[in-house]
């Protein structure tokens, strides 16, 4: 077997939903770059949407199989209508619509016309971007963006947010550690640690004020976190 | 889907009994517990509603399937069980007509057509999709080398498809 049908298996598994996170992401790289994968992973896709269908309750409950209760449907239908009265016809702006709308924004700004990635950044900034603060701030035409190789720093007002994608995960017993370096001073100074969710990706507001920084990088640092940078700083963004 | 987007109730509930069986099914089949699929079922659907954009193209039903199979590992994994990759819900551009293939089959015709594969592919197949374990897990319960499992599952897979492009054109 070639290295290559190997993968080809990889992607079935992958397909399925069955690699852990690391392997997945590999795949999901490798899915971007191989035509042969992409076609198999599409062939293999309806074969996987059948597998979920195979569990599908039956219409009649009476067969013996699972089905959900009536009162169930009466309980959702009971919140969708009172919605539906309480707002007619006009769109909602939900969060999760601003939030889309927010990815779209930055994909669009760092060039990441990627939708894996885009995907990947969309859950980061769900579990961190709750705030329509940071929504308005990540999309404001004001806001003020400098970009670096793997990613982008976003400041508007006073509040500083770092954006990192295709991160590795950190050595075991490592973290990575933001810096800034403060207009005048010499030395950089320790901002918060964070390491990247899943996806490789991470979002970060950085605790310090935008109004005196000069500098920031990345560098990756024991648990914890360091007083001064101990290894060589992964990123390096002039302000 | 339009109409649910443009915030139809009456849409919504055809949706609704179109697709909650499946979404219901395949939470049961993770969970094995009737009032967290019911909790799932509720989830996905009530998401559907307030943020329908999340659904982009491509087969409603192959997506909502997705979505009901991640929520419900969003609870196995609160379950503090193993972790397992999410399955795309965005990702590349659906083979369209294969996915009108599945949705027109019923969950009867392919169950029949999984019960055909023999069992050392069908079973790493159902335990990897609702049994919430990873391949290696597979591997290691079964004392299979890991690229065996892959391979397995591969192959099933594509059995599956032929089979139901058969049902389907016969
Ligand atoms: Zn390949």
């Amino acid at each position: 077997m070639t290295p290559h049908d190997e993968l080809l298996d990889s992607v079935a598994a992958y397909a399925l939903g069955v690699l852990p996170p690391s392997e997945a992401a590999g795949v999901e790289a490798h899915l971007q770059t191989c035509a042969q994968c992409q076609a198999e992973y599409r062939e293999l896709r309806p074969a996987v949407t059948a597998v979920a269908y195979s569990a599908e309750a039956c219409a009649d409950p009476t067969a013996g199989a699972v089905a959900a209760s009536p009162l169930l449907k009466a309980r959702i239908m009971r919140r969708v209508r009172a919605e539906a009265a309480s707002r007619p016809s006009s769109r909602r702006y939900s969060p999760a619509y601003a939030l889309a709308a927010a990815c779209l924004a930055i994909a669009i700004i760092t060039g990441l016309m990627d939708l894996s990635l885009s995907r990947r950044l969309n859950r980061e900034l769900a579990q961190s971007a709750a705030q329509t603060q940071t929504i308005a701030d990540l999309t404001a035409a004001d806001s003020r963006r400098y970009h670096f190789s793997d990613g982008m720093v976003v400041m508007r007002a006073d509040r500083v947010y770092l954006m990192m994608h295709d991160m590795h995960a950190p050595p075991p017993g490592h973290v990575y550690q933001a810096w800034t370096l403060a207009h005048g001073a010499k030395r950089m100074a320790p901002s918060m640690t964070f390491a990247p969710g899943n996806g490789g990706v991470a979002f970060v507001r950085l605790p310090e004020s935008a109004t005196n920084i000069a500098a920031i990088a990345v560098s990756v640092e024991p648990d914890g976190g360091s007083l001064q940078p101990t290894t060589k700083p992964i990123a390096v963004v002039r302000i | 889907m339009d109409r649910v987007r443009a915030r139809d109730a009456d849409a919504f509930e055809a949706l609704y009994d179109q697709y909650h069986r499946l979404v219901y099914g395949v939470a049961f089949r993770v969970l094995s517990d009737a009032a967290a699929a019911e909790d799932v079922t509720q989830a996905v659907f009530l998401r559907i509603w307030s943020a329908p954009e999340l659904f982009r193209d491509g087969n409603f039903g192959a997506w909502v399937a997705r979505i009901a199979r991640n929520r419900a590992y969003d609870i196995v994994r609160s379950r503090n069980l193993h972790p397992q990759s999410e399955l795309p819900e965005t990702l590349p551009v659906e083979d369209a007509v294969d996915e009108t293939v599945i949705a027109n089959m019923s969950g009867e015709r392919v169950r029949l057509a999984l019960e055909q594969l023999p069992p050392e592919q069908r079973e790493p197949i159902e335990l990897g999709f609702f049994g919430g374990v990873t391949h290696d897990q597979i591997a290691r319960t079964t004392g299979l080398p890991l690229g065996t499992i892959k391979t397995r599952i591969r192959t099933g897979l594509r059995r599956l498809r032929a089979a139901l492009q058969e049902t389907v054109t016969v």
